[in-house]
C-alpha cells in the first residue's frame, strides 16, 4: 500500500455553537456518543489513509489528550496554529510535515469512507495540481458552491446566491505541493488566508484542477440543533453507526426502558425506571438516575441526570449534572445565536460543559446556560444566560 | 537503576540502530550516561557521560555493525557520571562486555582478589568487577556459557546482568531482584529491563525469573535454571501500544499525563463501581482476603507513599487499623506482625527495590500480600498473593501525575471495599472524578499564579486531614521540577517550628478544603502565615469562604469531602509545572532522578 498523509483542520472554535466551545473546539463536539473529529479520522484511516497530521490551535489539549499520538494505529503527527488566520494559513502550518501529494479534510464535519476514497482515486487517475470532492444539493447557498466544466473545477463561489448549476464542495481535498505556493500568493480576506482563494490561484495562472462528485456521506454542524439532527441521523439509519447499542459495560436496571434508536458509550448506568430514548445519545461514564426521562438527547461524557428528570430535546455538554426533578419539556423554540433569532428550532434545552442543575429547575425551550454555570434549585431558566454566572430566579 | 537492552539478530547493520532505539525508551531509568557494545570477531565499545545524545552524536559517521549488541543507559550509585564509569565494562583484554542494573554488594572483596590475581580496573563501578570474573574462567579454559555461569554464582547483591563475547552470536544474561524480559522476535531475539525497549519489534515476551539464565542467538532463546537445567518458561504476549510513548504534541510528557487524568481515573474506576446495587468492587481481589483482613499496613516509596497514607485515612475512619511504611524503613522483625494483617505494597513500576523488599520480607513473615500497581505482569504483581492494577497507561515523566491519581482513586475503591458498606458513599464521588478533574484543567489559572511566585526562596505546602498527604506530594512535586527548596506540613504544626522559615519570600499554598470546623482551624494557620506577610495561594471548593485571606486562589469544584484531595493535587501538579517552565528546567528528567527506583 502506498504511503499517504491526511492533514485534517481542527483549529477552528466554532463561535456559533457556544457555549458548547467554552472549553474545546468544534471537532471536538460530539454527535452520537464520539467527537466529530472521530467519525473523520475513521474515514481517513478506512480509507487507507496512512499518517494523519492534525492542525490544532484553539484549545488544542483537548484534541491531543483525546487522541494521543495515534487512532487506530495510524500515526498522528500535531501541528499547532497559533493564530485562527484561515483555512489556507493551516493548511501551511502543516507545510513541513508533509512531502509529496496530500490529502486535506475539515475536521469539522462528518465525512464517510467513500468521500475520501473518491477524492483520492480521482487525484490518483488524474495529473491536477487539485481534486475537491463534491456532492450534490438541491440549495448551496449556504456553503462553498463550485461550478465544473466536465471533470474541471472553473469557478469557486462561497455561499452562492444565483441559480447556476453549482455542487456543494465538502472540504476534501487532494493537492501537489504547488499549493503551498499559491496559499503565500493569494492575497488576505478580512484577514484571512481561504484555502478557496488559493484554489482559485491555482486555476487562475493554467493549473488543472479536478471535481469529483461522490455519493459518500456529508454532513455538518453549524448550530446547537444541528448536534441533535446529526446525532439522531447517525442513530437511526447512519452509515456510520450500524445499529443502536448498549456495550457491554453499560449496567441497565432490569426495569429500565430503552426505546431504541438508542446509543450510550462506555462504563454508564441506567437506573430503575428510567427511560431511554427514542433518539437519544449517552456519552461515556453518563448516570441515568431512577425514573429519570431523556427523550432526543445528545448527553456529553460524564453526565449524570438525576432522579425523576425529564429531559426532551436537548444538547447536554460534558460533565453536566442535573439535579432531581428538572424539566426541559422541549419542543420549537427561537433561539439566539450571536445577534440572529433562529425561529422555530427543536431545542429544548443547550447546556454548557459542567453545568450544575441543583434540581427542581425548568428549563423552557431553547434555554441556553453557558459552561461551569450553576442552576439553583427551583430555577425557571430561558433564554441565553452566560457562562459562570449563576441562575438565580 | 539503569536500563539494559540486547539484541541478537540475522542482520548485523541493524543492531546499532535498534540498540539506541531501545536505549531512548528506557532513558526514564536513568540518564547520566549511556553505551553500546558490539561483537564481531572483535568487540566495538562506545559509551559517554551525559543523554543519549552525547552517545548518538560520537556514533555519527561511524560504522558499527555485527549480530548481536548489548546498550546500557545508567543512572549512577557507584562513582559519578563520567565516560569510564559508563557501561559497557570490559575486562583487561576485549574479549567479554558487560552490562549491569542493581547494586553488587560484594564487589570489594572481588575486586581485591582480583586485583591480586594481576587485573587491572578503570572505572569506580562494582559492574567491572564482572568482566574481569568472567574473563578469569575464561583464561582457565572455560567456554563463554561456562565462564558466564561460574561468575555470576560468585555475585552477591541484586542485578540484571548481560554479556556478549569477542568471537560468540550468543548474549547471555540473568537477573536477581532487578527486572529483566527477553523479546521473541521473527528472525531475532531481544533483551530489555522493561518491554517498551523492543515492543516496536515484538510483542512476544518471556519474564525471566531470579537466578535463571538466558542464552539468546538470533533464532532462539534458552533458558535455564540456577543449576544448569533447561526450563521451558511461559510466553506473554504484551498488550501495549507503542505509541504510546509519543508526547502528542504538548512539550513535556508531564503534562500530557497531567491532561490525560480524568481518562485515565475513568479505566482505574472502569468496572469497579457499580451504582445500580450501590457497591463498589475489586473483581481481582479474592473475596477470602476481603473477608481475613482485619487490618492493613501499607508499604511505598515516594509520592506512592503519600497516597498510602492517604488510603491509611480512609481505612482507619472505616475503623479498620491501619499503618503506613516508608519501605525502606520497614523491618519486619520490629513491628508486629499480627495475624489477618495484609501487607500492601503500592509501586508505579512495580519494580521499585525498596518496596518488593518489604513485600517480600512480609510474605517470608507469613502476611497476605496486595500489589497495587500500574505494570501488569511487575515483579510485585508476580510475587504477591493478589495484584489491583491502577490502569493509569505507560507514565514516562520522571514525576509521578497521573499514576498518583489513580493510586489515589484505587486505594479510596479498596478502602471502600474493605469496609463493604452499602450503598457506599463514594459511589456518585467516584463517578463524578473524572469531571471534577476536567474541570480543573479546564479552568485552571495555576499557570499565571507560577510566574507570580517564581521567584521564592522556598514553597510551603499545608493542609489537615484527608489533605496532609496532598500538601506533602504537592511540595514534592515542587522540589523533583523546581529543584527549589519545598515542604508540606500538616496545617497545625506550622506554629509548632517550620513558622521561623516563614518571610515575604516564601509563597505558602494552604489547602482549605472539607467541613466548617476543618476549613476554620486551616484559616486561622493561613492567617498565622498571611501576617507574617508571606505571600499564600489557596486551594479551595469553597473561594467565597477564603478568597479575602488569599493573594491567589486556585479553584476545585465541590465534590465528595473525602474524594477531592484527588481534585486538589491537579492544581498543585500544574503549579508546581508551570513553575518548571517559567524555570526553563528539565521537567520530565529533573537531575539525579530516575523513573523506577531499582536499587535499595
Amino acid at each position: 500500500m502506498t504511503e499517504r498523509t491526511a492533514v485534517v483542520l481542527a483549529a477552528g472554535e466554532g463561535n456559533r455553537l457556544r457555549p458548547l466551545t467554552r472549553h474545546r473546539p468544534k471537532p471536538m463536539l460530539s454527535v452520537g456518543v464520539r467527537p466529530i473529529l472521530e467519525h473523520t479520522l475513521d474515514a481517513l484511516v478506512d480509507a487507507g489513509i496512512t499518517s494523519i497530521v492534525v492542525v490544532v490551535g484553539y484549545k488544542r489539549t483537548d484534541v491531543q489528550s483525546y487522541f494521543g499520538p495515534s487512532y487506530r494505529d495510524v500515526p498522528i503527527t500535531y501541528v499547532t496554529q497559533e493564530k485562527q488566520l484561515g483555512t489556507g494559513h493551516a493548511v501551511l502550518t502543516a507545510e513541513s510535515s508533509v512531502d509529496e501529494d496530500f490529502l486535506v479534510v475539515n475536521g469539522d464535519q462528518v465525512i464517510d469512507a467513500t468521500l475520501v476514497r473518491d477524492v483520492l482515486d480521482a487525484h490518483d487517475e488524474h495529473d491536477s495540481a487539485a481534486t475537491l470532492g463534491l456532492i450534490y444539493r438541491v440549495d448551496v447557498g449556504e456553503y462553498g458552491g463550485v461550478i465544473t466544466d466536465g471533470e474541471a473545477v472553473v469557478e469557486l463561489v462561497e455561499g452562492p446566491q444565483d441559480d447556476r448549476d453549482y455542487r456543494l464542495n465538502v472540504g476534501v481535498y487532494c493537492f501537489e505541493q504547488t499549493v503551498f505556493e499559491a496559499i503565500r500568493r493569494t492575497a488576505p480576506r478580512a484577514g484571512e488566508h481561504l484555502l478557496v482563494d488559493a484554489i482559485d490561484h491555482l486555476i487562475e495562472i493554467g493549473n488543472t484542477v479536478h471535481g469529483v462528485e461522490s455519493d459518500g456521506f456529508w454532513a455538518e454542524a453549524n448550530y446547537p440543533w444541528d448536534l441533535l439532527g446529526l446525532s439522531q441521523t447517525l442513530v437511526a439509519e447512519d452509515p456510520l453507526i450500524e445499529e443502536p447499542r448498549i456495550p457491554e459495560s453499560t449496567n441497565v436496571h432490569e426495569s429500565a426502558t430503552i426505546r431504541t434508536p438508542v446509543v450510550a458509550a462506555s462504563d454508564c448506568e441506567i437506573g430503575p425506571g428510567a427511560v431511554v430514548g427514542p433518539y437519544t445519545c449517552l456519552g461515556t461514564n453518563t448516570a441515568v438516575e431512577s425514573n429519570a426521562v431523556v427523550e432526543r438527547c445528545l448527553v456529553d461524557t460524564d453526565g449524570r441526570i438525576g432522579p425523576n428528570a425529564t429531559l426532551v430535546d436537548c444538547v447536554i455538554g460534558r460533565g453536566v449534572r442535573i439535579g432531581p426533578g428538572t424539566t426541559a419539556p422541549g419542543g420549537p423554540a427561537d433561539v439566539r445565536v450571536a445577534d440572529r433569532i433562529y425561529e422555530g428550532r427543536q431545542l429544548g434545552a443547550l447546556l454548557g460543559d459542567r453545568v450544575n442543575d441543583r434540581g427542581g429547575s425548568t428549563y423552557a425551550p431553547g434555554a441556553v446556560v453557558g459552561a461551569d454555570a450553576t442552576v439553583r434549585s427551583g430555577a425557571i431558566v430561558d433564554g441565553c444566560n452566560r457562562s459562570a454566572i449563576e441562575v438565580d430566579r | 537503576m539503569c536500563g539494559i537492552i540486547g539484541y541478537a539478530g540475522s542482520d548485523p547493520d541493524t543492531t546499532e540502530n535498534v540498540l539506541l532505539d531501545g536505549l531512548s525508551s528506557l532513558e526514564y531509568r536513568g540518564y547520566d550516561s549511556a553505551g553500546i557494545a558490539v561483537a564481531n570477531g572483535m568487540l566495538d565499545v562506545y559509551k559517554r557521560s551525559g543523554e543519549l545524545s552525547v552517545l548518538e552524536s560520537t556514533l555519527d559517521g561511524k560504522t558499527v555493525t555485527g549480530p548481536v549488541g548489548i546498550g546500557h543507559t545508567r543512572w549512577s550509585t557507584h562513582g559519578p557520571p563520567t565516560d569510564e564509569n559508563a557501561h559497557p565494562h570490559t575486562g583487561c583484554s576485549d574479549r567479554v562486555a558487560v552490562v549491569h542494573n542493581g547494586i553488587i554488594s560484594n564487589d570489594e572483596s572481588l575486586k581485591s582478589t582480583l586485583t591480586d590475581a594481576g587485573h587491572t580496573f578503570e572505572s569506580d563501578t562494582d559492574t567491572e568487577t564482572v568482566p574481569h570474573l568472567i574473563e578469569r574462567f575464561l583464561d582457565r579454559g572455560y567456554s563463554p556459557a561456562e565462564s558466564f555461569r561460574h561468575a555470576i554464582k560468585r555475585l552477591d547483591g541484586s542485578y540484571a546482568i548481560a554479556a556478549i563475547f569477542h568471537d560468540s552470536d550468543e548474549i547471555y544474561a540473568t537477573r536477581r531482584q532487578s527486572p529483566l524480559v527477553v523479546g521473541l522476535g521473527a528472525d531475532a531475539t531481544y533483551l530489555a529491563s522493561d518491554v517498551p525497549a523492543f515492543i516496536e519489534h515484538t510483542d512476544r515476551v518471556i519474564y525471566l525469573e531470579d537466578r535463571q539464565v538466558a542464552r539468546l542467538t538470533p533464532t532462539d532463546v534458552v533458558i535455564t535454571d540456577d543449576d544448569g537445567e533447561r526450563v521451558d518458561p511461559a510466553v506473554d504476549v504484551v498488550d501495549w501500544d507503542p505509541e504510546d510513548a509519543g508526547k502528542s504534541g504538548y512539550d513535556h510528557y508531564m503534562l500530557k499525563e497531567i491532561y490525560e487524568q480524568p481518562q485515565a481515573i475513568r479505566q482505574s474506576t472502569r468496572g469497579r463501581i457499580l451504582e445500580l446495587d450501590g457497591s463498589v468492587t475489586l473483581p481481582d481481589l479474592p473475596e477470602s482476603i476481603v473477608e481475613e483482613t482485619d487490618r492493613v499496613q501499607f508499604v511505598a516509596c515516594g509520592s506512592s507513599y503519600y497516597a498510602t497514607q492517604y488510603g491509611a485515612a480512609l481505612l482507619r475512619e472505616r475503623g479498620i487499623p491501619t499503618q503506613t511504611f516508608v519501605a525502606s524503613d520497614y523491618d519486619v522483625e520490629r513491628i508486629p506482625l499480627e495475624s489477618g494483617t495484609l501487607v500492601v505494597g503500592v509501586t508505579q513500576s512495580g519494580e521499585t527495590a525498596d518496596t518488593l523488599g518489604a513485600l517480600r520480607d512480609a510474605n517470608r513473615a507469613g502476611a497476605t500480600t496486595l500489589a497495587v500497581t500500574n505494570v501488569v505482569a511487575s515483579s510485585a504483581a508476580r510475587e504477591c498473593d493478589a495484584t489491583v492494577y491502577i490502569r493509569a497507561g505507560p507514565e514516562i515523566s520522571v514525576a509521578a501525575t497521573k499514576s498518583f491519581a489513580s493510586q489515589q482513586a484505587t486505594v479510596a475503591i479498596l478502602a471502600s471495599v474493605l469496609d463493604g458498606r452499602r450503598p457506599n458513599p463514594f459511589l456518585g464521588g467516584l463517578r463524578d472524578l473524572p469531571s471534577d478533574i476536567q474541570r480543573v484543567l479546564d479552568t485552571s489559572n495555576a499557570r499565571e499564579i507560577a510566574a507570580e511566585i517564581v521567584d521564592a526562596d522556598a514553597y510551603f505546602f499545608i493542609g489537615r486531614g484527608y489533605q496532609w498527604p496532598v500538601a506533602l506530594e504537592g511540595a514534592l512535586k515542587m522540589k523533583e521540577i523546581t529543584y527549589a527548596h519545598a515542604e508540606g506540613f500538616p496545617a497545625g504544626e506550622l506554629k509548632h517550628g517550620p513558622l521561623a522559615l516563614v518571610t515575604e519570600r516564601t509563597p505558602v499554598v494552604a489547602l482549605v478544603t472539607g467541613s466548617n470546623e476543618v476549613v476554620e482551624k486551616t484559616v486561622g494557620n493561613v492567617r498565622e502565615v498571611e501576617s507574617r506577610g508571606a505571600p499564600v495561594v489557596v486551594v479551595t471548593d469553597s473561594p467565597e469562604d477564603v478568597a479575602h485571606l488569599a493573594d491567589f486562589v486556585l479553584e476545585v469544584p465541590e465534590t465528595n469531602p473525602a474524594l477531592v484531595p484527588v481534585v486538589t493535587n491537579v492544581q498543585l501538579q500544574l503549579l508546581a509545572y508551570w513553575t518548571a517552565y517559567e524555570l526553563d528546567r528539565p521537567i520530565d528528567k529533573p537531575r539525579n532522578l530516575a523513573k523506577s527506583v531499582t536499587v535499595e
